[in-house]
């Protein structure tokens, strides 16, 4: 006899989502659904209608745990679709600020997970450590984005301002101090990680990955074709309530439709299959790194961080504080659709915007991180018992703001009215 | 700390003046504020300063974050028209990459980065990085037009041909190499913007330390010292031999003459107040009915 057992809402994550389990006799989950409960605000349909230097200031605002992976993707789509060439400079400035948000995001999402795995005698330093990691880390933000929070300076065809000699070197400096901290972290972290005793096989499943790149991103490694975006009910409840045998149990259909219903977030399909996205997927696709499942999840997340810090060191000596960091461009519309792939800390993350002809923007749309990734979650937590579920979700790092969509029923019959869709 | 409503908390106040010859050469008086921050900036008291600089104009100023002794020291000197160095307190935290930012400005300029302090909105790590603020003192500021008046109309010469300018005496030097006009102070009313009509503060009363040639002989200037920072910034200087100090003048070309127009400010602006509230405009300050000292600068 199975039973369904819902978590909601989830703890430890940003946003609101439930978590709904059947499980068997023996409390494994047989069926897991994952999906998004926060509520809609608006922000593609927002910029509609706008000037395009409008579009990264609002759309950052979908989220203040990773906004410069939001505003580098929507200049990003902007230059792409003016066809803007921006500056050499300017583009290691964009990478820079990303790898430095990398650092400082997989830090927070370190302080999230610490009670899972960080033993208590440990805890106050390994905080303190993820403090320092994450100072440093937005001092870099600061500088290159203008604002750690809401990036002011990341601008629609570059960088509003280059870096002066001294703070390049100020740069290098507080990098190299605090590579080996973060050296240190994440060898202390992947020790805890190690340590835990999981199920062998826990969050493993057979999806394929989806990475457009190591450091920054790429539209040439992501193609719109294969991307189908689908609807909330017909990804949770299709299946159950097309079927009128006695297949499933009254009960399960139940869940399924009311789940389908209340799913604030479309399942977006890489060649018709939900992906993972994410530190993993981008380990696995550039970095050698092949082991699945939750505790792989957390290892390739705390080795990003050295990667990312090693890829700013990199970068920052091939700053040149007196170049041109701002394409000349006249901002006329093309009626072309732009595409900005950015990898930020939780995965692949697409904005696509139109400016139309006269200069404003005519289409706008997202497909954020989480929400590749929530399909997939659901579906890791199968095999396994449901008392591991929180953990194998966590290991995602899901952020649920960006991924809200809103569904629009029907007043009277209450039915789900599939082609009317508010974005995000 | 001693509470005073006419020249605001101080611990001491002092005559001092530059040592450095170079600095004195430039300086509108005694050189205090180049020669202060020089001395901060090589003491890593602080990494880098928002001075004015010159603009495109001739007397125009423009912010600039100076992090040299040679741009402090290209900056010296008064320019009588507004510069808005705090516009570029959010740049030097940022692409200027200053942690330690020293700071120079008017009685309103002060108010301005004390109420950034008390009230950071929009300035996410910025004002923790501001480690010292220069007063200076200031009876009003003119817009550069009226500058450009005074010069063109009154002295009857362009601005790239004055070398200084000066209000001492209850007048307005202008100086070109071959001659001076003086004009009354009087004369320049109306020119001021319009601001200045409400503000109760002669002598940066916010400030770390604040300074001007009022109350001290030629060529000298009177500072007060304020918070511990400036206290201990000036203590330091004098012993390092980079300020020489002289007995102030406590008679009536020396802290009374101060007095007298730090308290002349105050009374003739909380007029201007009083009448603003009296007619519902919205102004900062309160009404003198409801301050239990009218001096007092709130």
């Amino acid at each position: 006899m199975s039973k369904t057992i819902t978590i909601s809402p989830t703890s430890r994550q940003e946003g609101h989502a439930t978590l709904s389990l059947e499980v068997d006799d023996e409390g494994i989950v047989t069926t897991g659904r994952y999906y998004s409960i926060t509520p809609v605000r608006g922000i593609e349909k927002m910029v509609i209608g706008k000037r395009p230097e409008s579009a990264p200031v609002i759309v950052q605002r979908i989220c203040g745990v990773c906004p410069v992976t939001h505003t580098l993707a929507s200049v990003e789509a902007i230059d792409d679709s003016l066809k803007i060439e921006i500056p050499k400079t300017a583009q290691i400035l964009r990478e820079m600020c990303l790898n430095a948000h990398m650092v400082n995001s997989h830090a927070i999402h370190h302080f999230l997970v610490a009670p899972d795995f960080v033993p208590s005698e440990d805890y106050k330093q390994v905080v303190k450590n993820i403090s320092e990691i994450r100072k440093q880390a937005q001092f870099v933000e600061d500088v290159i984005g203008g604002e750690g929070i809401h990036p002011s300076d990341i601008r629609i065809g570059g960088m509003a301002h280059n870096i002066t000699k001294n703070t390049k070197n100020k740069i290098k400096t507080r990098i190299n101090g605090v590579i080996k901290l973060i050296e240190q972290h994440v060898e202390q972290m992947t020790k805890y990680v190690e340590a835990k005793e999981f199920p062998e096989d826990l969050g493993k499943h057979a999806q394929p990955v989806l990475a457009t790149s190591n450091t920054y991103g790429s539209r040439q490694n992501i193609s719109l074709s294969s991307i189908n975006e689908i609807m909330p009910n017909s990804w949770y409840a299709d299946k159950y309530t097309s079927q009128e045998d006695e297949e499933f149990a009254e009960e399960t259909k139940k869940t399924a439709k009311k789940i389908g219903k209340t799913a604030c977030s479309q399942i977006p399909l890489y060649d018709n299959t939900p992906v993972e996205t994410g530190p993993r997927a981008r380990a696995n696709k550039y970095r050698k790194f092949k082991d699945v499942g939750v505790k792989a999840q957390h290892l390739a997340r705390a080795q990003e961080m050295i990667n990312s810090a090693e890829r700013i060191l990199e970068l920052v000596d091939k700053i040149d504080p007196s170049a041109q960091t701002m394409a000349k461009f006249n901002l006329e519309g093309t009626d072309r659709l732009g595409v900005g792939v950015i990898e930020g800390p939780r995965g692949t993350n697409l904005h696509t915007a139109k400016i139309s002809s006269d200069g404003f923007i005519s289409e706008y749309n997202c497909i954020v991180p989480t929400t590749w990734n929530i399909p997939t979650m659901g579906m890791a937590t199968e095999g396994n018992h449901y008392d591991y579920a929180p953990d194998v979700i966590r290991a995602y790092d899901p952020c649920l703001s960006c991924a809200t969509h809103m569904i629009v029923v029907d007043d009277e019959s209450k039915e789900v009215l599939k082609e009317d869709m508010v974005q995000l | 700390m001693i509470q005073d409503s006419v020249l605001g908390p101080h611990q001491e106040i002092l005559t001092a003046r530059a040592t450095d010859k170079k600095i004195l050469k430039n300086a509108q008086d005694g050189g205090i504020v180049t020669a202060l921050l020089v001395y901060a900036l090589e003491k890593n008291i602080i990494d880098g300063t928002i001075v004015a600089g010159d603009g495109n104009e001739p007397w125009k100023p423009e912010p600039i974050v100076a992090t040299t002794k040679k741009e402090i020291l290209k900056s010296s000197g008064t320019k009588y028209t507004m510069c808005p160095n705090l516009a570029m307190i959010k740049e030097a935290t940022r692409s200027y990459g200053l942690e330690k930012i020293g700071t120079v400005g008017t009685p309103c300029q002060v108010m301005g980065i004390r109420k950034m302090q008390t009230y950071p909105m929009g300035l996410r790590h910025v004002t923790d990085k501001i480690a010292l603020i220069a007063g200076i003192y200031c009876m009003e500021n003119f817009p550069y037009d009226s500058l450009k008046a005074f010069i063109q109309d009154k002295a009857e010469t362009v601005p790239s041909k004055v070398v200084k300018m000066d209000i001492s005496k209850g007048k307005l030097f202008i100086r070109t190499s071959d001659n001076e006009t003086a004009i009354p102070i009087k004369e320049t009313h109306g020119y001021e913007q319009s601001g200045c009509q409400y503000c109760m503060d002669y002598v940066a009363e916010l400030s770390d330390f604040s300074c001007g040639s009022v109350g001290a002989k030629e060529g000298w200037s009177t500072i007060i010292k304020r918070t511990d920072t400036g206290a201990s910034l000036i203590d330091n200087a004098v012993e390092d031999g980079v300020l020489e100090v002289v007995e102030t003048n406590e008679g009536k070309f020396g802290l009374e003459m101060l007095r007298k127009l730090a308290t002349n400010k105050k009374k003739k602006r909380q007029k201007n107040i009083d009448k603003a509230l009296d007619i519902g405009l919205e102004v900062p300050f309160t009404k003198s009915d409801l301050k239990e000292d009218i001096l007092e600068n709130r």
